[in-house]
């Protein structure tokens, strides 16, 4: 006989109420890790993308790539396979009356970028929904210069804007900059007046990328911290109404793990079926969200929160139910009815 | 034969600078198939006793002799099992768990006890304290006497050695408590059970074999 579930099923509108308000927790939490995840594909995708490696600037830079000029000697040096240089620029090109704001990246020829040639330019596909076909050719408003749409790459953004990848004369015309900004090498740490961040480093180096995330981040784990909290109360308060109960059956000798057993029991069943139906409809939600917000929550994010808030209710739960141990038979049968 | 001897029991309760002593060396022995009734005025002791007795609270001196043991020097966990295997309880409110059946409550004891769940066991018990038909009912929806009567059921469906019984007609009428004693009376003798039962309803003490009176603390000869 399963006592706890007996007793789910006895006081189900009790259960109800806390599994629904566990699962609109999670789901906020569920949507808003989507969301976070989203923002941070749509700022830095085509930087996440790159494998784990060191990413070098220029000392003077600061740790600012914008600030970085890499000299010519250091780039040839340093690259090769799988170590290569890049330059990106924010800036915008047109069709007819139409402007595209873009991210415009050049890289050397190593590096995993696309790589068009002269009068070419390669870009994010989401460009594709905006009206734009292989064989367009778009306009450079500063220098005139017409560019071939030859193809589109999944999945490449910066900076919240779609990338644009060119020839690196192309880039040195419309940006007046000659020198790549970052080196890119898989594993040399240390190059002579160059500073190295690993990946993460790099990403939190990105003006607004850190600050983004961050409010995410914090907003994300409040909500994992409030579901704790909210277990917490929920089982103390039922622990409160149920001390005559425990009570009596810690009398008749029913063992304190069983009480406890019984509760963990309740919490995991609640807690299961919440964060299954709400880790679905996150899923779902990344399908029915339009395409123009950024929202991604693979399946591995959503079953690590799963586990997380399994653990923090189980943490909630027993801590309420420390309560439990405290409960003293005799108590309750002075108290009466219990 | 005496299944159960308390010994010199004394208990005394500190509040703040001042100790009360509410038992004052009381000794009192239960004997198989016998009803004890403790009586007493309130503040005489009489629950008191019974709770040490159960081994739901310690006692500050004597001994609680059952079969071979001195029930005062248990550890927790062993006086748990004590409990769950050789005591059945009564008590003034039925305490039956909200959640669960008639037979399921007669279930869970058989289980705490560490017992089969004998189906025909459960059935007969129900014959006999006339529940057979409200088996399947919860606590919510029982009268009083029927709540009380299942509680009876639960505590012997165990076939404890000792059944504590604190007050167990204090909620309900004369007709009803009578009845509840009648099956009181029919189960100690039928399982051979020692009773301490408490009862300050002096129509009750009919029905004991035996009747102690305590005042102050101790028992009157």
């Amino acid at each position: 006989m399963n006592m706890a579930l007996k007793e789910m099923k006895k006081n189900k509108t009790r259960f109800l109420i806390i599994g629904a308000v566990v699962f609109l927790i999670s789901l906020l939490t569920f949507l808003l890790s989507g969301l976070a995840n989203g923002l941070s594909e749509d700022n830095m995708a085509s930087i996440r993308n790159l494998p784990e490696g060191n990413f070098h600037l220029t000392e003077d830079a600061e740790g600012s790539y914008t600030r970085s000029n890499l000299d010519e000697a250091t780039v040839q040096s340093a690259t090769g396979q799988n170590n290569y240089a890049f330059s990106v620029q924010m800036g915008g090109l047109e069709k007819s009356e139409r402007k595209y704001s873009l991210a415009f990246f050049t890289s050397t020829s190593t590096s995993p970028f696309p790589q068009p040639d002269k009068g070419e330019v390669v870009l994010d596909s989401s460009v594709k929904e905006e009206g734009v076909s292989v064989g367009d050719t778009l306009t450079h408003p500063q220098t005139g210069e017409e560019l071939e749409v030859t193809g589109f790459a999944d999945n490449e953004r910066f900076s919240h804007s779609p990338a644009a990848f060119v020839n690196q004369e192309e880039f040195s015309s419309m940006f007046r900059i000659e020198d790549f900004q970052v080196l890119y090498t898989e594993n040399a740490k240390d190059i002579s007046g160059l500073e190295t961040f690993s990946k993460s480093e790099f990403l939190s180096s990105i003006p607004s990328y850190q600050a983004e995330q961050m409010t995410l981040s914090m907003i994300l784990w409040f909500l994992v911290l409030i579901s704790g909290m909210l277990f917490a109360i929920f089982f103390y308060m039922m622990n409160v109404q149920k001390t005559g109960m425990f009570g009596i059956l810690k009398a008749i000798g029913v063992r304190t793990r069983r009480l406890f057993y019984m509760m963990w029991v309740q919490m995991l069943t609640i807690t299961s079926l919440a964060v299954l139906l709400s880790g679905l409809a996150g899923q779902t939600a990344g399908v029915l969200l339009p395409e123009a917000m950024p929202y991604d929550l693979p399946v591995s994010t959503t079953l690590a929160l799963a586990a997380v808030f399994l653990v923090v209710g189980f943490v909630g739960s027993t801590f309420s139910g420390l309560r439990i141990r405290q409960i003293k038979p005799l108590e309750a049968i002075q108290q009466g009815e219990g | 034969m005496e299944t159960f001897q308390l010994t010199n029991i004394r208990k005394t309760f500190k509040n703040g600078e001042v100790e009360e002593e509410v038992l004052k060396g009381v000794n009192l022995s239960l004997r198989p198939g016998e009803i004890t009734a403790l009586t007493g005025a309130s503040g005489s002791g009489k629950s008191t006793l019974l709770t040490i007795a159960a081994g739901l609270q310690e006692t500050s001196e004597g001994e609680i002799r059952f079969k071979g043991k001195n029930l005062a020097d248990v550890k927790e966990e062993k006086l748990r099992k004590v409990r769950a295997e050789e005591f059945g309880f009564i008590f003034q409110s039925s305490h039956l768990v909200p959640f669960l059946t008639v037979e399921e409550q007669l279930f869970m004891m058989l289980e705490v006890a560490g017992k089969k769940k004998e189906e025909d066991e459960v059935t007969a018990i129900l014959n006999k304290v006339g529940l057979s038909h409200r088996r399947k009912a919860y606590p919510s929806s029982l009268s009083g006497g029927e709540k009380q009567r299942a509680a009876i059921a639960r505590s012997v469906i165990h076939r404890p050695s000792v059944l504590f019984a604190d007050e167990p007609t204090a909620s309900l009428d004369s007709k009803k408590s009578e009845e509840v004693m009648q099956l009181l009376e029919d189960m100690t003798k039928e399982l051979g059970m020692a009773t301490l039962l408490v009862t300050h309803e002096t129509e009750m003490l009919s029905f004991a074999d035996r009747v102690v009176h305590m005042e102050d603390g101790k028992i009157l000869a």
